[in-house]
């Protein structure tokens, strides 16, 4: 019964990987960037979620807006931050989108104080009992969340023309481009539709735990990193099974090896230990 | 001089040994490595195992060195085996790998750290002169390194490793170099560390000082040797001389990473080259037009 | 004349694709060896096979005897076997004097302990010095090689090959992109050193120039080889001359 609520556990939160990692791999495989600022997205998607929810008592308003907005966010930051430093080496990058991240970190601990903020009346607590194990309805929420979103999001790829465009993009820019696709166009998309991704896990994350702090992007940021290596930078199936498989080698690892590791380190242990045995990752290329 | 600006200078002096470290392996050779931090830990914490035994300093600091030499060398040999792309997640990836498992140690302290670490035994003033003879002696080193032959094969490393490779150089070979240079530079640090602050806490050898050592490297220039010292310098005294901005340090030196990426990424080192051009240019004309 | 260079068996595959079938040929000591072929047949490939940059499904490389085909790209080049690039690659972060010295050195920085202690590049620097004068960019020795030409850049690739001293020259395209004069030039200095003793791989599209300096041709054609002997009598060959006829048709027809 333990190995099944381990399971469990770990899916639901290998799901939420999923739903942050998604955003990162699909930036790294248009722009070849690690965009590590994507955690700093997350958190104000979780702020913004639970201060417009704490305002109206609307879950799907809060989830919707936030979207919307760090989405939008999202956009920004590709204009302003990495647009102009695309043709540096890519450590410039890297330290850049670092450097944001910590600036945002810090923002909200100055706004919003270092101790964070709760919810008035924490929507999708309600407990379930499925199967004997029991759940509540913001985890469940998660997982069904994680599956409608990433299928949509599969779905619209393979049977549009905007998802046929943006996978071309990824594939080869500079052929898309002769083809007269609009590769800026695409650029803003990847980067609304990650944001706003980011946003919705990070409303879920705080509904878990009922809080949102100015740290809480820092450990999924780590870990959505080790996940698309994992997965194979840019490939967005790969970093789907990669997130479930870290939440489950998580939820087992930290009730059997917590007493040498703790179980934020887990996450890249097991980055390490794949990547000696397997250089490219999990799954390589796309 | 008083027993704060001393304690400052001593701290500017291992802050200087730790971010020459990270140069020769980010700046030097082209290996953008987020875990540094993780090496600084190891030499201080052996330093720390072993003046608790009862080690003199110089033991101690060697110790640290050489045990945080040998676990660079074997991260360098890990990140041989992954793609370049992997290598700033790698190295992020051991700097928490290092903070789990010392969390998790009774006999490195768990949470708690270190403490009760016995002194040097030669006072404050002597303790910073030791310090800033160890820094002047590893400026030297990096500079030497450099100019040497080992210098312009890390130059052709950092620029196109296949291209190296196709000209003689073994790329892998001189990864390591630096790898274990760099790391034994931290492991100084961290073994001078030791024996100022005399209590060690995981939390001092995290990603947020691995960042804060990068930045140091990063705003000063990556690769220059004085323009990381200059850099070190400013980045450590600043939250002291800006007191009101202690609280603000950490987004400081976050927003000045990204503005410095965005706006100067070759750092200080690039502002006064093309000042300096600039100023060239300018006397020319002048005499031309004399 | 000794055979100093031998390709045996190589087959590469990319994915799916077979880049190269099985195809093996030999260079004597001091050949002039032009490798020709439509465009995808696999020449490059090739040249990456035999020095390492790429990892063939099969291949057996020796080298004046010696069996490379399990060394890494750096030992094949310190053992005499110099590649320029079809895409040039000179380092960006140094002048294009300091490009050739690097390559001078290669005894210095065949050692970590012995490049660590040497400091002096003056007699590097003065080699390299004669071999840009040989390709012709000496007066640019001083200058980085950001915003140089490709006539420069090209040219750098080949003195860099050279100051490596090899046994085998292995050059990709090396007069693409140059205009006639410069085309003529080099092509003039790179049969002058082939007369002297080295040892010369190239690959060539502009077909009028192998065949005025070329001693022997290999054609290549989807990846596997179709003719190997002196230029004339493969020029007649009628495969050799359906492969390029072919290739015109497709183009033409596209």
């Amino acid at each position: 019964m333990l190995h099944l609520e381990l399971l469990i556990q770990g899916l639901i939160y290998g799901s939420m990987y999923a739903v942050i990692a998604v955003g990162l791999t699909l930036v790294y495989g248009l722009l070849r960037i690690l965009h590590v600022a994507h955690a700093g997205l997350f958190a104000l998607g979780g702020y913004l979620g639970l201060l417009i929810i704490n305002a109206t008592g609307s879950l799907v308003l809060g989830m919707l807006s936030s979207a919307i907005i760090v989405g939008v966010g999202g956009m920004l930051m590709y204009r302003l931050c990495y647009q102009p430093i695309l043709d540096r080496p890519p450590y410039v990058a890297l330290i850049a989108s670092i450097g944001l991240f910590i600036a945002m970190e810090e923002i909200f601990r100055l706004i919003f104080g270092p101790y964070g903020l709760t919810y008035h009346h924490p929507p999708l607590q309600s407990q379930m009992a499925i199967g004997g194990i029991h759940l509540r309805a913001a985890e469940i929420g998660m997982v069904i969340a994680a599956v409608g979103l990433l299928g949509i999001l599969s779905y619209l790829s393979q049977n549009t023309r905007t998802g046929i465009a943006w996978r071309a993009t990824v594939d080869d820019a500079e052929m898309a481009k002769s083809f007269g696709i609009d590769t800026i166009k695409v650029r803003y998309l990847n980067f609304f539709i990650g944001s706003g991704l980011a946003a919705v896990a990070g409303i879920f994350i705080s509904l878990l735990s009922n809080l949102v702090e100015p740290t809480m992007g820092g450990v999924p940021a780590y870990k959505a990193l080790a996940i698309i290596v994992l997965g194979g930078l840019g490939n967005v199936r790969g970093t789907l099974i990669a997130s479930l498989l870290l939440g489950v080698v998580e939820a087992f690892g930290t009730i059997y090896i917590g007493s040498i590791l703790d179980r934020d380190a887990i996450a890249f242990a097991f980055l390490i230990v794949v990547l000696m045995i397997r250089p490219q990752g999990l799954f390589a290329g796309r | 001089m008083g027993i704060y600006e001393i304690s400052l200078a001593t701290v500017v002096g291992i802050n200087i040994i730790l971010a020459l470290g990270l140069n020769m392996i980010s700046g030097f050779c082209g290996q953008i490595s987020l875990g540094h931090a993780a090496f600084y830990g190891v030499g201080a914490y052996t330093s720390a195992l072993l003046a608790k035994a009862g080690a003199p300093l110089p033991l101690a600091i060697a110790a640290g060195m050489i045990s945080a030499g040998i676990v660079g060398l074997i991260v360098g040999l890990a990140s041989l085996r992954v793609r370049h792309d992997f290598l700033a997640i790698t190295t992020m990836g051991v700097g928490f790998l290092f903070l789990g498992i010392v969390r998790q140690q009774e006999f490195l302290g768990g949470e708690l750290g270190i403490s009760a670490i016995p002194s040097s035994g030669f006072g404050k003033i002597g303790y910073l002169v030791i310090v800033l003879i160890l820094a002047g002696f590893v400026t030297a080193f990096s500079l030497w390194i450099k100019r040497s032959w080992m210098g312009f094969a890390f130059d052709a490393v950092a620029d196109d490793e296949d291209t190296a490779r196709v000209v003689t150089v073994d790329v892998n070979a001189y990864k390591l170099a630096a790898f274990a240079m760099g790391t034994s530079m931290a492991g100084i640090a961290g073994g001078l560390y030791t024996f100022f602050a005399r209590f060690l806490m995981p939390d001092d050898f995290g990603f947020i000082t691995s960042i804060t050592v990068l930045s140091m490297v990063v705003v000063g220039g990556i690769g220059s040797v004085f323009g990381v010292i200059a850099a070190t310098i400013i980045l450590t005294l600043m939250p002291e001389f800006f007191r009101f901005i202690s609280d603000y340090k950490l987004l400081v030196y976050g927003a000045l990473l990204f503005a410095v990426m965005r706006f100067a990424p070759e750092g200080l080192a690039g502002l006064a080259r093309s000042s300096l051009a600039h100023m060239r240019f300018k006397t020319r004309t002048k005499d031309e037009v004399a | 004349m000794g055979v100093i260079l031998d390709v045996r068996n190589v087959t590469v595959r990319f994915g799916g694709v077979v880049a190269l079938d099985n195809v093996s040929f030999s260079v004597n000591s001091g050949e002039f060896l032009c490798l020709i072929g439509p465009n995808g047949a696999g020449k490059t490939t090739m040249l990456r096979a035999v020095t390492g940059v790429i990892k063939p499904q099969s291949a057996q490389v020796l080298l004046a005897g010696k069996d490379i085909s399990k060394l890494p790209t750096h030992k094949r080049a310190r053992l005499g076997l110099a590649l320029t690039h079809q895409i040039v690659r000179p380092f960006r972060s140094m002048t294009t004097i300091d490009n050739v010295a690097l390559t001078a050195g290669h005894r210095r920085i065949a050692r970590i302990l012995t490049a660590m202690v040497a400091m002096d590049r003056s007699a590097e620097r003065n080699r390299a010095r004669k071999y840009l004068e040989l390709v012709g960019i000496d007066e640019v020795a001083q200058k980085s090689v950001v915003g140089q030409p490709l006539g420069v850049t090209k040219r750098l690739e080949v003195a860099r090959a050279l100051a490596l001293e090899p046994k085998v020259l292995l050059l990709d395209e090396p007069l693409a992109g140059l205009n006639s004069v410069e085309a003529a030039r080099l092509s003039d200095t790179i049969a002058d050193i082939n007369r002297e003793g080295l040892t010369v791989v190239m690959i060539e599209h502009n077909l009028g120039e192998v065949l005025r300096i070329g001693q022997r041709l290999v054609v290549l054609d989807n990846g596997r080889k179709i003719a190997d002997g002196p230029p004339a009598e493969v020029m007649r060959n009628p495969t050799v001359r359906a492969a390029y006829v072919g290739k015109e048709r497709q183009n033409a027809a596209a």
